[in-house]
């Protein structure tokens, strides 16, 4: 079953066409996907494990190529993007992740700052655009913290900072929640969504956490067996197991 | 200036790799010495051989041809003519009877004969100085053929013992050359491995990199640079460790075997520190190239 998004009149700032992903050992992660996510908007992608949201994200941020059909974000298709553009499309990502993936041997402030650094930018820039995403994640008291002193939501600060430092205008993040107990994790989607509404950032997030999602009644996709199975625009994580039979 | 802060990244980067990476890296550079100094041992035997060859190439690419007795000297002249015109050839000398006869006498070790001598049975000759000793047996059948030549003994080539020349000449070139592809290979593994173990120790932070879009060059700068780092370590002290053996091994060499011609010739040991400086850096650049190539995909 393919649904289609019933958002018209917004551009798509992401569009998967049909597309498929099979992996050498014989794995069909996703089949005849077709998605549409405008810009602005903030979407759920829920479903079991193994389900498909992982090949998708990685799809989505070019670790993998589509076996067939076609994904665009901002008008690019990114299987027939060369090697040597990639840089450039991450730098539009913001990725955050459930293992928050900081390096220990960095501060806070580091860590955020290596994001420009390895783009080259001058020092003085680097400054200011750090510290004004730390600030806007509530941790500029903490810079010169090393993120063995954080705890795990204020890691995952750290994380969204250093998403937000490119300014980009897609925020992709993978169980953001999944370490973090129930308090905390409503405390990082606090920031999601101020993040999406303030800075009118996309946000695409892979989820396990049913409370998030049935409070935020924000737009839900559920895949299951590699297939999109369904997409409410305020959707909550309990019907989609109801509607589909999924697991919890 | 944004390549100026990419290089200052790269190095520091490399830096901070290298000792990081403490005894990975230490132990890669004191092999690396060690075969770059086994390398620089091979060129200079390779060197010391090729000199005493060259002295003995010089000695036996000269042929001496008898001239018969009553050939016209207008003969001789058109072919010594003809020698001197001949590209292969670099110099002929006309060496008459009576300088042939002079030249037997004021060797001390032919005064008894000479004053026995009457007369002058030594025959006139043309001393010919071919350019490459492949060329002297072709000269010598141009000689052979002429017909001014001395019928019993018209030159003196020793077509066998140049052959031979020519052929260990060859061996030593190409063992040299194997020896040194050999070590070569070795090294390059040695610091593709080096190279390994730092991409494995900063795996998150190639992660990280990676994700934040950072180019692959950007990625792979810091791990050549280490290579070349490694590469040109082990090379100073190879070279340092030749400099200080090698003028001690000629000495030893001239008293035990003086009748060897070796020699100290610093224009080859100014040679030898360039090429082990510039091969150090290249086996490390390429090494390190080769691997993170495969694991700093983005």
């Amino acid at each position: 079953m393919v649904l289609q998004a019933d958002f018209v009149g917004a551009r798509p700032l992401i569009s998967f066409q049909h597309v498929w992903k099979r992996y050498p050992n014989g794995t069909e992660a996703l089949r005849d996907v077709t998605l549409s996510v405008p810009e602005g908007d903030f979407l759920f992608l829920v479903g079991a494990s193994g389900a498909g949201k992982s090949s998708l994200i990685r799809l989505l941020i070019r670790e993998e190529k589509p076996s067939r059909g076609k994904i665009f974000v901002d008008g690019q298709e990114l299987g027939r993007m060369k090697r040597r553009h990639l840089p450039h499309y991450r730098r539009k990502v913001g990725l955050v992740f459930q293992d928050f993936k900081l390096l220990p041997r960095l501060t806070v402030y580091e860590n955020v700052a290596f994001a420009l650094r390895v783009l080259g930018e001058p020092g003085g820039e680097i400054r200011r655009r750090s510290t004004e995403a730390l600030e806007t994640v509530g941790l500029a008291g903490k810079l010169e913290k090393y993120p063995r002193e954080l705890s795990g939501g204020e890691q995952q600060r750290v994380a969204i900072a250093r998403a937000l430092v490119h300014q980009p205008r897609l925020i992709v993040a993978d169980e953001p929640t999944g370490n973090l107990d129930p308090a905390t994790g409503w405390e990082i989607m606090q920031l999601f969504l101020q993040i999406n509404h303030q800075a009118k950032a996309t946000v695409l997030m892979a989820t396990h956490n049913r409370d998030i999602v049935d409070l935020l009644r924000r737009r839900v996709v559920a895949i299951d067996g590699g297939h999109i199975v369904r997409d409410d625009r305020a959707g909550g994580y309990h019907e989609t197991l109801a509607a589909s039979g999924l697991r919890a | 200036m944004r390549l100026w802060r990419h290089l200052v990244f790269a190095l520091s980067s490399a830096w901070q790799s290298f000792w990081r990476n403490a005894a990975v890296s230490l132990a890669a550079v004191g092999t690396i010495t060690l075969i770059l100094a086994l390398a620089g041992v091979n060129l200079l035997i390779g060197h010391t051989l090729g000199g005493i060859l060259d002295q003995y190439k010089s000695r036996v690419s000269v042929i001496s041809i008898s001239i018969a007795d009553g050939t016209p000297l207008s003969t001789v002249y058109d072919f010594e003519g003809q020698l001197q015109g001949d590209p292969r050839v670099s110099s002929v000398t006309l060496i008459t009877k009576d300088e042939a006869l002079a030249h037997f006498s004021a060797d001390p070790q032919n005064a008894d004969i000479a004053r026995q001598i009457e007369g002058n049975p030594l025959a006139a000759k043309l001393e010919v100085h071919v350019a490459s000793l492949a060329d002297v047996a072709a000269i010598d059948a141009e000689a052979r053929a002429w017909r001014g030549a001395d019928p019993a003994n018209p030159t003196d080539y020793q077509g066998e013992f140049i052959s031979r020349m020519l052929r260990l000449s060859q061996w030593v070139d190409w063992a040299g050359l194997v020896v040194l592809g050999i070590l070569m290979i070795v090294s390059v593994f040695i610091v593709m491995n080096t190279i390994r173990t730092a991409v494995y120790h900063r795996r998150q932070e190639i992660e990280v990199m990676k994700l934040v879009g950072a180019t692959e060059w950007f990625v792979r700068g810091p791990f050549v640079i280490e290579g070349v780092l490694t590469g040109v370590l082990a090379a100073s002290l190879a070279l340092g460790a030749l400099l200080l053996a090698y003028h001690p091994f000629v000495d030893r060499f001239h008293s035990d075997l003086f009748f060897i011609p070796l020699g100290y010739d610093p224009k080859f040991v100014a040679e030898l520190a360039r090429d082990v400086l510039i091969g150090g850096a290249l086996l490390g650049a390429l090494g390190s190239y080769i691997g993170v190539r495969r694991y700093v995909r983005v």
